[in-house]
């Protein structure tokens, strides 16, 4: 009896370990793109090269976190890119207007968290499919950002704002930390919050959710506006690395912010999804493109590798999954 | 083996992600028969069939179909040699007609490749006819019930021509009246030379279409032979690998004062002037047939459904609902009949099931105390002798007994006082049945107030205190505990004249 209770056990601890296993796999791919990269250029691993990476990523990564919790929760949001375009116009509008840098900042990041507020509102009053609403949203944050500039960009900014998105801080650069810091956030609030264990409830069964008393409106509009304040923020960190606020910054980044998510294993019907899944899919994208910069393959090249890249991961991720949750009763 | 063997299982076996689902499958099932399976949840007897029907690939182990090796390796392949299952969840489309669904995958077209609606039609009527099943081949598979959803599934295999149609827990979710007529079919598919594999939990059933049985426990096949060789005791003994009394009865006791008073309720037109009342330390039963309106009440009193009219009272005071958290913070229960969909998030690890209905308790200015869970997780099991590989597995790998203790642990954590419990016993095995009802009993004790709906009048009897039956969304009537089917069937089903 005991015995047969304890081969039960390692039969399923056995299991753990596949499962663990295959979890690794993103980040082993990310390890064998770093090493390749570093064998096949020698402009590689230069630090001019690799901050220049860690910069192009962190707008994405910073916005992919956010996504991270929203796709947790069930949804999705196709607007983050109009988002992103609007904190970084009105938060460096601000500053032309002679407003301190830091107000500056805290008005784009306070803009990405009005936007956010809205999609969560329309989405859990109006009990619309989050992704018509973002889709909707899109074009209003969008419009509403080009009617606000006239269609024109913001150039009149202090140098001082430059540091956010290009200067170093002990040796590397600022976004790193500011990157670093997100994620600590947002996987605390995933695994030791509240809010993402409501998240990953209402994403993985939202019946469920109801009857068990939990205020799914409430969380749902929290979800989707912690997803604006950090598409704000990525706004403010876009404008400083370009220094101007451009209405029309951030055109399909909403894609690339999934994509991340995605490969990192988030599952678009909710209830799966990790901070270091998303870090590990941003950066799987960002050395993919500086990979083919410096190798000297096109832009137009790029666009299908990343494609390829995006459907095979969600493949190895299904295959896991089926292996695993075959079912049994 | 035997002569007219249609189907021979030898030592099939399956493992999910290194868990041993099933290691010693063994079964011949011959044209002609009915062949009963038997076993707990998580015996096998799902994956079994699975591997038969071609929706799961077997590790090893050898399938024989008319005494040639087969490997069926998809749904389609299965149904191509002759082989169909009805399952326990339907598997139609929705949206699409009974004819449509009947024909689906297999078309009939002309030369230029458009489908020959007409024929089609009329194909699908003859069958209907020929069997006097109650549809129309242009009803929408959707808007069925769930009998009328399985006679969609069995007029796709004869229409296929198949020789064996396996039957995964049919009635289960059945009417008395429809259990009836499915079984009417299942004998008249045997009389008609047709192999039957029929899997079920309702042990009352198996003389009434039974030939020979075959028992599944914990993944080994423990028993086979004819049926009339064996008593229902020795089946559940090899079912459950223990001596076990299948005829469990609670001893009643004492109610004290009232905790849940429903008075009036008119809702949605589907209840009309329900007023009964549930005391602390009792259970009350509530039979009804399919449709009587017994769910749509739980539903109402738990805050789902809009309610009309009418008032409900706990502990003397007005209590207002109208969402399920109202009913949650008002210290209501629900353990819903389809616990799949609506009791647990099963793609989440039992820990945060657990604890789901009450993370405040878990929680410190919206932090979780992650240890706290661990150990909150760990009382319960111990409480409800749950069966779990550990805290962190996925909620719906667990067999269908130890699903409903979780969801009952989390209302226990909530701290619940007035459970309601909808058909608490469905899908799961005789052992597990026992242990809820002996859960429920300690609640009782503890002094909470339980509602019972079941189908299962044997259950009611031996659990409730006494029981109120449904009709047509009214209650006809309250019977104690002692009464006998007879009574309760007769009002259930007797019309009542207005």
């Amino acid at each position: 009896m005991s015995d047969a209770k304890s081969a039960a056990d390692a039969a399923v601890s056995a299991a753990g370990r596949r499962i663990s296993l295959q979890k690794v796999l993103p980040f082993a791919s990310l390890i064998v793109l770093f090493v390749g990269l570093a064998i096949a250029s020698p402009h590689f691993l230069t630090s001019t090269n690799l901050s220049s990476v860690v910069r192009q990523t962190a707008v994405i990564n910073i916005m992919a976190l956010g996504m991270t919790i929203i796709i947790i929760s069930g949804g999705i949001d196709l607007s983050v890119g109009a988002v992103l375009a609007m904190g970084g116009l009105l938060g460096t509008m601000a500053m032309a207007k002679g407003m301190p840098i830091m107000a500056g900042v805290g008005i784009g990041i306070l803009t990405g968290l009005g936007c956010g507020l809205l999609n969560g509102i329309l989405i859990a009053r109006l009990k619309i499919a989050p992704f018509i609403v973002t889709l909707g949203t899109l074009g209003i944050f969008r419009g509403a950002t080009l009617i606000l500039s006239n269609g024109l960009p913001v150039h009149e900014i202090p140098q001082g704002f430059a540091f956010l998105g290009e200067g170093n801080f002990l040796y590397v650069p600022f976004v790193l930390w500011l990157l670093l810091l997100c994620a600590a956030a947002v996987h605390f609030i995933l695994d030791h919050t509240k809010l993402g264990r409501y998240a990953f409830a209402i994403g993985s069964n939202p019946a469920a959710a109801i009857y068990a008393g939990i205020p799914v409106s409430r969380y749902t509009i929290a979800v989707y506006a912690i997803g604006g304040m950090l598409t704000g923020l990525s706004g403010m960190i876009e404008a400083s690395r370009l220094m101007t606020g451009q209405p029309t910054a951030g055109q399909g980044y909403e894609l690339q912010a999934i994509a991340a998510v995605v490969i990192g294993g988030g599952s678009l019907t909710g209830g799966e999804g990790s901070v270091a899944g998303t870090l590990i899919g941003a950066f799987i994208m960002g050395l993919l493109s500086n990979g083919s910069d410096l190798l000297g393959i096109s832009n137009y090249v790029q666009q299908v590798v990343i494609g390829a890249v995006i459907i095979l991961a969600v493949t190895v991720d299904e295959v896991r999954k089926r292996g695993r949750s075959g079912g049994n009763a | 083996m035997g002569r007219g063997v249609l189907l021979e299982l030898n030592n099939i076996r399956k493992s999910y992600g290194g868990v041993a689902a099933l290691q010693d499958g063994n079964l011949s099932v011959s044209a002609g028969e009915v062949h009963l399976l038997l076993g707990e949840n998580g015996a096998g007897k799902s994956t079994l069939m699975k591997i038969v029907a071609g929706m799961v690939e077997r590790d090893g182990g050898e399938m024989l179909w008319n005494g040639r090796p087969v490997n069926v390796r998809t749904p389609g392949e299965a149904a191509a040699i002759g082989i169909a299952m009805v399952h326990q969840e339907s598997l139609l489309a929705p949206h699409l007609s009974v004819a449509e669904n009947i024909f689906l995958g297999r078309e009939e077209t002309n030369r230029a490749g458009l489908l020959k609606r007409g024929k089609m039609l009329e194909a699908a009527q003859r069958l209907i006819d020929e069997h006097h099943f109650p549809l129309s081949p242009e009803w929408r598979a959707g808007r069925l019930s769930p009998a009328g959803k399985q006679l969609v599934e069995i007029c796709r295999a004869l229409r296929n021509g198949s020789s064996l149609l396996i039957f995964d827990e049919p009635t289960s979710s059945l009417t008395v009246d429809e259990s009836a007529e499915v079984m009417r079919i299942v004998r008249e598919l045997r009389d008609r030379k047709m192999a039957v594999i029929y899997i079920t939990h309702r042990l009352e059933e198996l003389r009434a279409i039974g030939d020979r049985v075959t028992v599944l426990r914990d993944g080994h096949t423990v028993h086979h032979g004819a049926l009339a060789n064996v008593s229902t005791e020795e089946l559940i003994t090899h079912m459950v690998g223990r001596k076990l009394s299948g005829f469990y009865q609670r001893e009643r006791q004492q109610p004290g004062p009232p905790m849940l008073e429903v008075r009036h309720l008119n809702a949605g037109g589907k209840l009309f002037d329900i007023s009964f009342t549930l005391r602390a330390g009792e259970i009350v039963g509530m039979a009804g047939l399919i449709g009587a309106g017994r769910t749509e009440l739980c539903r109402a009193i738990f805050g789902i459904d809009r309610v009309d009219s009418g008032d409900v009272l706990l502990k003397g005071r007005p209590l207002h609902v109208s969402s399920p958290r109202d009913a949650v913070a008002a210290g209501i229960a629900l353990v819903t009949e389809d616990r799949q969909v609506t009791g647990l998030a099963t793609k989440l690890p039992v820990e945060f099931n657990m604890t789901l209905a009450n993370t405040d308790g878990i929680c410190r200015w919206g932090v979780l105390d992650l240890q706290r869970q661990a150990r909150v997780t760990e009382e319960y099991r111990k409480k409800l002798r749950i069966r779990m590989a550990s805290p962190k597995q996925l909620a719906g790998r667990l067999s269908g007994g130890n699903q409903q203790k979780v969801v009952i642990g989390k209302w226990l954590f909530r701290g619940a006082r007035v459970f309601l419990f909808d058909e608490p016993t469905r899908g799961i095995d005789v052992g597990a049945k026992v242990e809820v009802f002996e859960v429920m009993d300690e609640l009782a004790r503890s002094g909470a107030a339980v509602l019972m709906v079941s189908s299962e009048m044997q259950e009611l009897l031996q659990v409730a205190d006494r029981i109120l039956v449904m009709r047509q969304g009214r209650i006809t009537g309250e019977l104690p505990g002692s009464t006998t089917q007879n009574e309760i069937m007769r009002l259930a089903a007797l019309q009542v004249k207005s």
